[in-house]
């Protein structure tokens, strides 16, 4: 299972309470976890540093296998082990805060023997700080207690064994029989006292916390032939939004490798703007309008700061600064470096203000309105997107190598205006510059057409002029730039079908990017085929290719951003929600609802 | 006199607050003293910290009478004064307030006797503070001199 003390990327999965979030691999080791938020630095980081990063281990003393699942409807993990011994079931959660004196984040883990007698074993390992800080190693009253800084966190079982701190690590051994029970509880604490929970307060979080998940997905709206992948996807979303903000992380995790060995490590716990487009539109579809709109007025108040310029990505708190730097940590199987923040925030990237559009057009869409203050701040940032659009940019990839004239810029740049010029007709935007707008919009409509599309390909190309092309391209269809059944996008599609697929699933473009090595095939980009081909009416080609890309994710049913098309091992981060919001996409693309309603 | 007193302690633990959050923001201290004495009627940790910081200034205002007290009965006062009294206050907040006298009154603080029960329990703050990291009693020291300062330099006898 691991390989130099590295489990595979997708036999991980993601346990969170909307604030962190945690990874949990197969064998019952929690390897990522960041305190107090997604952004925070590691507690645990085993997955970027097996050696020194971290990690809390708890599985069976004897040789196991494990099957695993999410209890239905819940983002609360159970994993069950199986030994010669017997059996075993851990339940492991990110409790929800309730009324009994909450710690600041709490993490549980359930243990019990469903048969025989089974000897367990528990190893917490904190490495604060990235694993740079080791912890100074206390008691209070019998629980151990680790502390760095204004760091802290205590791990208080019951039933679960006598800890013992050994190298910087508590840990214990213990016996369960059929029937019998363990928990342990890892409280923390930022810059305040911890709090020691008693095990009738952690018992009742942890139902409280399975209620919650339950009823949160009972109020999903989703009908269809992929409801519960789409159920799933949902909840993985809900994870990756931070609560007190409405911002979601692009993933929870940093410089997972998109190549082993290779430097294409990146840090996704930021929000994105370009994401947020799509988680948007992805909440309203699922009848989460509250997160919907929180989402939305965190864009507004992160945006307002920098408008009418918009940052690429911006913090959870909605500040605009994350430089990046490097870490000393190992990298997951040695792929270095491991990187915090991100550089891309110092991009121009003109698709963006598309995002943004797109995202105020389908918020404004039935009884939500935009106020006079937003629509003041989008018409200054319509303006300014009339006096940058036929500049070059770096484009929805990131590309270190450019700028260049990206043709899914300038067409997002088309949505930016077409969607500001719909607000204004429609009242919800001043209307004094609209036909400007318009005017513009067509304009670039105009340039597309001429200028980044290649008779050779029969397609759009990936940037003005040149001859290659780009998975980007397949939103097109889905932004509405023209007829889906068009033939100019019909030819992309089956451009990039042709060129950028490999089996069934699509790498991105197979240009330079200015980042050295390679890269696997990038899921979300998969999706957008289904999506394109089942918007140009090709539903049957589109279902069977859903069929097959629900097949590629994990046994819990999340997804990393890419893969590697010939063994199926997970590639970058993980989870990514990119992957997910275009998997519902594609869903609601192919629902028989939507293919009602294109009928009508 | 009792009028400047009381502006004077509400303008020292407004300061004190201040100091004590910053170091805690920087990362110098886990010491959280709205969290822990709002805890004492609360299990809610967001009115917790409303009533401690309640608790936080109407302590403060009477500690600061008391220094008015100090001053009058010995017809000294002063920053250098208030400096000393705040270096003694912070040795007894440290020791016997946080350790003896709190947990007397405190149904969530984690004692000695403390056994199993269903009630969360917050961490002690152990001798001098140390439980909340090394540099918390240096921090409650610094803070402790500028509240005495602040009265010393605003209350006169």
């Amino acid at each position: 299972m691991r390989s130099g003390g590295y489990a595979p990327i997708e036999d991980y999965a993601l346990i969170g309470d909307g604030r962190t979030a945690a990874l949990v691999a197969r064998d019952g080791s929690i390897d990522w976890l960041c305190l107090p938020n997604f952004d925070s630095p590691s507690v645990f980081a085993a997955m970027l540093d097996a050696a020194h990063g971290g990690a809390f281990e708890l599985q069976p003393a004897l040789p196991f296998t494990a099957t695993r699942r999410y209890l239905p409807g819940t983002n609360v993990l159970e994993t069950t082990f199986t030994t010669d011994a017997g059996r075993v079931r851990i339940v492991d959660a990110m409790a929800l805060p309730d009324d009994r004196l909450p710690p600041m984040r709490e993490l549980v883990r359930a243990v019990e023997a469903l048969d025989g007698r089974v000897p367990m074993r528990w190893r917490c390992a904190p490495r604060f700080d990235y694993g740079r800080l080791a912890p100074q190693c206390h008691w209070r009253y019998g629980i151990p207690v680790a502390t760095a800084g204004a760091e802290a966190i205590a791990v208080a079982n019951w039933n679960a064994g006598t800890p013992a701190w050994r190298d910087g690590a508590i840990e214990a051994a213990f016996t369960l029989s059929e029937g019998e029970r363990g928990l342990l509880a890892m409280t923390t604490a930022y810059a305040e006292p911890l709090i020691l929970p008693a095990r009738g307060a952690v018992e009742s979080r942890l139902r409280a916390t399975i209620e919650f998940w339950q009823q949160w997905s009972a109020s999903r709206q989703y009908e269809g032939p992929w409801a519960d992948v789409v159920l799933r996807s949902a909840l993985a979303l809900k994870l990756m939004i931070f609560a007190p903000s409405g911002a979601s992380v692009a993933a929870p995790t940093t410089s997972l490798p998109e190549e082993l060995g290779g430097q294409r490590n990146w840090d996704y716990r930021f929000c994105w703007i370009r994401d947020s487009n799509f988680m948007i539109d992805a909440l309203l579809r699922l009848g989460c309008y509250e997160e919907a709109r929180s989402l939305f007025w965190w864009f507004m108040q992160a945006t307002a700061l920098t408008e009418p310029i918009v940052d690429v990505l911006y913090r959870l708190d909605g500040g605009p600064g994350v430089p990046e730097r490097e870490l000393t940590l190992d990298g997951y199987k040695g792929s270095r470096p491991v990187r915090v923040g991100n550089g891309a925030v110092a991009q121009h990237q003109h698709d963006i203000y598309g995002a943004l559009f797109e995202t105020a057009w389908l918020y404004s869409s039935g009884e939500r309105q935009l106020d006079a203050d937003t629509g003041d701040v989008l018409g200054r940032v319509a303006d300014h997107i009339c006096t940058i659009w036929r500049r070059p940019d770096s484009g929805i990839w990131e590309v270190r190598n450019g700028p260049f004239h990206f043709t899914h810029s300038k067409v997002m740049c088309w949505v930016a205006l077409d969607r500001a010029a719909r607000l204004a007709e429609a009242g919800e935007m001043p209307r004094r510059h609209a036909a400007r707008w318009r005017r513009e919009a067509d304009a670039i409509r105009a340039y597309v057409d001429r200028e980044c599309w290649s008779d050779d390909l029969r397609s759009y190309t990936r940037t003005a002029g040149s001859a290659d092309v780009d998975a980007s391209l397949l939103m097109l269809p889905l932004v509405e730039f023209g007829d889906a059944r068009d033939e100019r996008i019909a030819g992309t599609i089956d451009a990039v079908n042709r060129l950028l697929r490999q089996g069934d699933v699509v790498y991105r473009y197979h240009a330079a990017d200015g980042v050295p090595g390679g890269e696997g095939c990038f899921l979300n980009c998969s999706f957008w085929l289904v999506s394109a081909l089942a918007r140009c009416g090709r539903t049957d080609e589109a279902g069977a290719l859903m069929q097959r890309l629900i097949a590629r994710a994990n046994d819990v049913g999340l997804y990393a951003e890419e893969i590697d098309p010939q063994t199926g091992a997970f590639l970058g981060n993980f989870p990514q929600a990119l992957v997910h919001l275009a998997l519902i996409d594609a869903a609601v693309a192919l629902s028989p609802a939507r293919r009602q309603r294109r009928a009508s | 006199m009792i009028g400047t007193a009381i502006a004077a302690g509400f303008v020292a633990t407004l300061v004190m607050t201040t100091i004590m959050r910053g170091a805690s923001q920087f990362g110098l201290t886990r010491m959280d003293f709205a969290l822990l004495l709002g805890t004492t009627v609360s299990d809610n940790r967001r009115k917790a910290r409303a009533y401690g910081y309640v608790f936080h200034f109407v302590v403060g205002i009477l500690f600061a009478l008391a220094y008015a007290a100090f001053f009058l009965i010995t017809g000294r006062s002063g920053w250098i004064v208030g400096a000393l009294l705040g270096t003694v206050h912070a040795v007894f907040d440290g020791t016997v307030l946080v350790n003896v006298l709190l947990p007397v009154v405190h149904p969530r603080i984690a004692t000695a006797e403390t056994a199993a029960n269903d009630i969360a329990l917050i961490e002690p703050p152990g001798f001098l503070l140390l439980n909340y990291g090394r540099n918390s009693f240096i921090v409650a020291l610094v803070a402790h001199i500028v509240f005495g300062i602040v009265i010393g330099l605003i209350v006169r006898p």
